[in-house]
């Protein structure tokens, strides 16, 4: 989604914010713009790349950027950020949506609008209330309380050498530097400068000069938590690989290493989770809801079919924006999940807070500390996956699997849905995951051969059952959201209830044929396919063998996660087309990484 | 004399093939020596010596050094990458870098441990006077295996002999640490060769027409050519870390690595000289001795690992025993003994319950072991030795 940056110090403002729109840029935009703010305010801003921009040679030291993704009006140079009011003073970028804007515009008549933005109310509103003895961060009070909608917002003003920002709904963060200070959209922004850090919280308004850092909520000055971020600049670099994707799905025996690390107790033959829930609240659950969206939704369906195995518990996997808490279900024995790896997806947010309103408890499980689903929930889990940073979700889907699975044996435990033993057994499948992951990875060559032999194709159909539910779904994803091809993954035994109808021999099928997803029954399904001319592509155990098939990957035993072993096949089958197609893969056209608007 | 620091071209595109099995599905500078790969010695040492630019020269199973080491900047680095993609000589690799060079240089192999001292005296002698290129030696105890140098009477080299099988007088050999010009790149692509374009032939036709600088080095110089040179390796290098015992019935020896995420049951002894992977997991009462573990190994209750080299996602049984010390070894048609050395199991391999390996076994990837055999010798990749 859209990105901020903004910088006060000693040092040209200009080359800093710059980097801060290229650091921010994996979240996807489609236009960019900065302000370099000393005693005239200098703006260059266009659609297309960061790289497009002219900077302005300017000596100023206070600056501010934005990358924008388009949602009032269209990516043109006019609509994007930064925006200023009539006198070309005071200059404003902002992330979220003002609801109001209509009804803010038709009060400043006497105001020239030059854009379709909503943002452009915020630096003209600021026009009307900023005189020359009211100070800037009153100024930008008294402007978001006139604001209805979601919003971060980052203002400076000709030779003021401060900046301004508020928050309500969309993140914000300030970075603590020596002699200068930082925002951003979130810390990736200005993490080569400082990881010194303060998340602003809802209804915040920060005042950020060279020295200070204040925040302000409502009347009241307040001290927010200064925290050390752990990530390092260079874990969000593009490091050693053409696209960071490729680079993220070998990381993944790494990642899932870390997302295990001590969470798994063989003797109490549980998961170690530090949760807090009490034990009569895990008893008494009768509806683990879990809301999510896009590849988070599909690691979900995955996780729902490990609780109701092991924990003994009903669940309902709900596409976040759809969600409601419905009716017949009592909230006092509901565990609502948010599963996010961004933390900010606008709409899973918007989900978990309705089922809070509703009374039922609240857990998220993200990939990034700090963010708002962590404040707005009772319990987190950590997926630990290091930033992500390819817009295609590759490593975080196997991570948010994992702990979830790990909470489902810690589930089943605690409920008593699965005996010590099975939950050891599990628990030791799950510790192989990272070594069977990394064997899937060595055969890459195989992936790219098959990749080369099929890139072509008409369209691609991906099935399994059970387990492989979910892996075919978000191997469709994968393929559609990078190499553009048209794929849709179903239920193997949906095949003849409609999309048999689009097989012909130019639409390969790949099939999940693994443990854990009815290999035999679903094998059944792809042998209709190839009757019909398709090819066949598979995912087999390693002990078992399909010979009709026309391609087959090895899936070493681990039990229920082969199924997710068997994604990392279809990662790679997902890049390779796309590579050989020349997509970019890390930025695919109108995607952006998290997405923070409804 | 130029300004800037000289860029480090370090070659790490070769396969290993002396180190089979461990370098099926790895790189030989990816083996890892008390926690670490080789290479990664290596460019610390590079790092260390003042030098931030590094062309990594990558090839074989290049995903695995690319992961690892990213774009360098968790060390501060800047690293680059170039692609060999068939490995026809020291000399052809070299020239791939040819792009990224434009000032004097520094190479150095990235399977070989080196003291930043090294790469420092080199860095000194290259800044110098000198056109020529800048070779290291050092001395070692079978300097027949390595490429021995002829000095003239001003320590110059005269020439570089490959592993000779003659008696030779000197022990000393290459070090593998060289300072070079650009010019070098014109060289090599003129040298005559039938083969493999090796790096040593160019150098041995340049010193035939003016004899080229040495500097000679007496610090650590770690080189990993057979299978158990990576125990004694590892020994050698695990000794300056220590790791608490898990619980009070553990114990843990003062020179063990221990990545973390390892899991450890009550009774487990690791013995000096050992390390363990990331993701581990040690049954109860097991015991391992002077041993390197690779990450995912599971290992069931009283098993014994002496001397061995447990490769990557291997499982071994409980009550399996592999037992250490001395013992003859065969690679290829040679025979080498008074080899300390257990087991090497590669990579996924599936050892059973009971089972019983004699020292020096080399166990193949993916190769599988049914409970209660009592084996040795060389198993086969994918074998699956049955029970008799």
């Amino acid at each position: 989604m859209c990105g901020i940056i903004g910088y006060v110090g000693e040092h040209s403002a200009g080359s800093i914010v710059t980097q801060g729109l290229s650091n921010l840029d994996y979240r996807g935009y489609d236009s960019a713009g900065v302000a370099l703010v000393d005693s005239e305010v200098v703006i260059d801003k266009r659609s297309g790349e960061v790289s497009n921009l002219e900077v302005p040679d300017s000596d100023a030291t206070t600056g501010i950027g934005h990358t924008r993704w388009s949602t009032h009006g269209p990516p043109t140079d006019i609509n994007a950020h930064p925006h200023t009011d009539c006198t070309g003073e005071i200059a404003v970028v902002h992330n979220g949506i003002i609801e109001n804007y209509d009804v803010l515009k038709s009060k400043l008549s006497s105001h020239t609008f030059e854009s379709d933005t909503d943002t452009e109310v915020i630096p003209h509103l600021l026009e009307a209330e900023l005189k020359s003895d009211t100070s800037l961060r009153e100024a930008v009070q008294a402007v978001v309380a006139q604001l209805e909608g979601s919003y971060a917002i980052c203002v400076s003003v000709k030779s003021r050498d401060e900046i301004v920002v508020a928050r309500d709904g969309s993140p914000l963060v300030v970075g603590y530097g020596d002699g200068e200070n930082f925002v951003g959209s979130d810390v990736t922004a200005f993490l080569e400068h400082t990881q010194t850090v303060t998340y602003l919280e809802d209804g915040d308004v920060a005042r950020v000069d060279d020295g200070d850092i204040e925040v302000w909520n409502g009347n009241q000055k307040v001290e927010r938590d200064v925290e050390r971020v752990e990530w390092e600049a260079e874990a969000a670099e593009k490091g050693g690989y053409e696209h960071f994707m490729r680079k993220e799905i070998h990381e993944q025996p790494t990642a899932l290493r870390q997302t295990l690390s001590g969470r798994i107790d063989i003797s109490a033959a549980t998961a170690d989770l530090d949760l807090e829930f009490e034990e009569a609240f895990l008893e008494s659950i009768e509806e683990i809801q879990f809301v999510a969206c896009g590849t988070s939704y599909y690691a979900a369906l995955y996780a729902a079919e490990l609780l109701e195995r092991f924990g003994d518990v009903r669940t309902s996997v709900t596409i976040a924006s759809e969600y409601r808490f419905g009716g017949g279900r009592d909230p006092y024995c509901t565990l609502t999940v948010a599963v996010t790896q961004s933390g900010e997806t606008a709409d899973t947010l918007r989900a978990i807070r309705r089922a809070e309103a509703a009374g039922a408890r609240t857990m998220a499980v993200t990939n990034t500390l700090g963010s708002t689903v962590t404040r707005e929930v009772d319990e987190t889990l950590f997926i630990r996956a290091g930033p992500e940073i390819g817009v295609a979700a590759t490593k975080t889907f196997a991570s948010q699997v994992t702990t979830l699975a790990l909470f489902s044996v810690f589930l089943g435990r605690a409920r008593g849905g699965i005996s010590a033993a099975k939950a050891r057994d599990v628990l030791e499948d799950l510790q192989r995951v990272p070594g069977a992951i990394q064997q899937a990875l060595d055969r890459e060559r195989e992936v790219i051969d098959a990749a080369e032999k099929y890139e072509d194709s008409r369209s691609f159909f991906f099935v399994g059952r059970s387990l492989g539910v979910p892996v075919a779904l978000e191997g469709a994803l994968k393929l559609k959201e990078i190499s553009y091809a048209h794929a849709e993954g179903f239920a193997a035994g949906e095949l003849k209830h409609g999309p048999l109808a689009l097989v012909t021999p130019e639409t390969p099928v790949l099939g999940v044929l693994t443990e854990g997803a009815n290999p035999a029954e679903t094998m059944n399904n792809v042998t209709e396919a190839q009757t019909r001319g398709a090819d066949a592509l598979g995912c087999v155990s390693s002990d078992t063998r399909f010979r009709t098939l026309d391609v087959s990957f090895s899936v070493p035993d681990v039990g229920v996660a082969e199924p997710l072993v068997a994604n990392v096949y279809l990662q790679l089958f997902a890049y390779h087309v796309a590579n050989l197609q020349d997509r970019p893969i890390d930025k695919p056209r109108n995607l952006a990484k998290s997405v923070t608007v409804e | 004399m130029h300004d800037s620091e000289p860029t480090a071209v370090i070659l790490a595109a070769g396969e290993g093939q002396r180190l089979r099995p461990l370098t099926n599905r790895r790189p030989k500078p990816m083996l890892p020596v008390a926690g670490k790969p080789i290479l990664e010695y290596v460019i610390e040492a590079v790092a260390e010596a003042g030098i931030s630019d590094i062309v990594l020269v990558v090839g074989y199973r290049q995903e695995r050094i690319r992961t690892h080491f990213g774009d360098g900047t968790h060390w501060g680095l800047d690293i680059g990458y170039v692609e060999q993609r068939r490995q026809l000589g020291t000399g052809h690799a070299l020239l791939q870098a040819t792009e990224k060079i434009a000032d004097p240089f520094l190479m150095l192999n990235g399977d070989r441990i080196v003291d930043a001292s090294l790469i420092d005296m080199v860095n000194q002698a290259l800044t110098g006077e000198t056109q020529t290129p800048v070779i290291s030696m050092t001395a070692v105890e079978t300097p027949r295996e390595y490429g021995v140098i002829q000095l003239d009477d001003a320590d110059r080299a005269t020439g570089i002999e490959e592993k000779p099988e003659r008696r030779i007088d000197t022990s000393l050999i290459n070090a593998g640490v060289y300072g070079f010009q650009p010019a070098i790149f014109e060289a090599i692509r003129d040298t005559s060769t039938s083969g493999e374009l090796e790096l040593t032939a160019t150098l041995s036709e340049m010193a035939l027409e003016s004899p080229l600088e040495t500097i000679e080095y007496t610090g650590e110089w770690l080189d990993v050519s057979h299978l158990w040179d990576l125990v004694e390796a590892n020994a050698s290098l695990v000794d300056e870390r220590a790791h608490d015992d898990f619980d009070t019935t553990t114990h843990i020896a003062a020179d063990v690595c221990i990545d973390p995420g390892v899991q450890c049951g009550p009774g487990a002894v690791i013995e000096g000289g050992t390390s363990v992977g990331a993701n581990v997991s040690i049954g109860s009462n097991v015991t391992i001795a002077n041993s390197v573990i690779l990450p995912d190994a599971v290992i069931q209750s009283g098993s014994v690992i002496e001397d061995s080299v447990i490769g990557s996602n291997v499982s071994i049984g409980a009550n399996t025993t592999i037992e250490g010390g001395e013992t003859t070894v065969t690679v290829g048609e040679s025979l080498h003994s008074e080899i300390e050395l257990g087991a090497v199991i590669g990579d996924n391999a599936e050892i059973g319950a009971g089972v019983t390996l004699e020292s020096g076994t080399v166990v193949g990837t993916t190769a599988v072991i049914d409970a209660g055999v009592g084996t040795g010798g060389r198993i086969g990749d994918d074998a699956y030795i049955r029970r008799a």
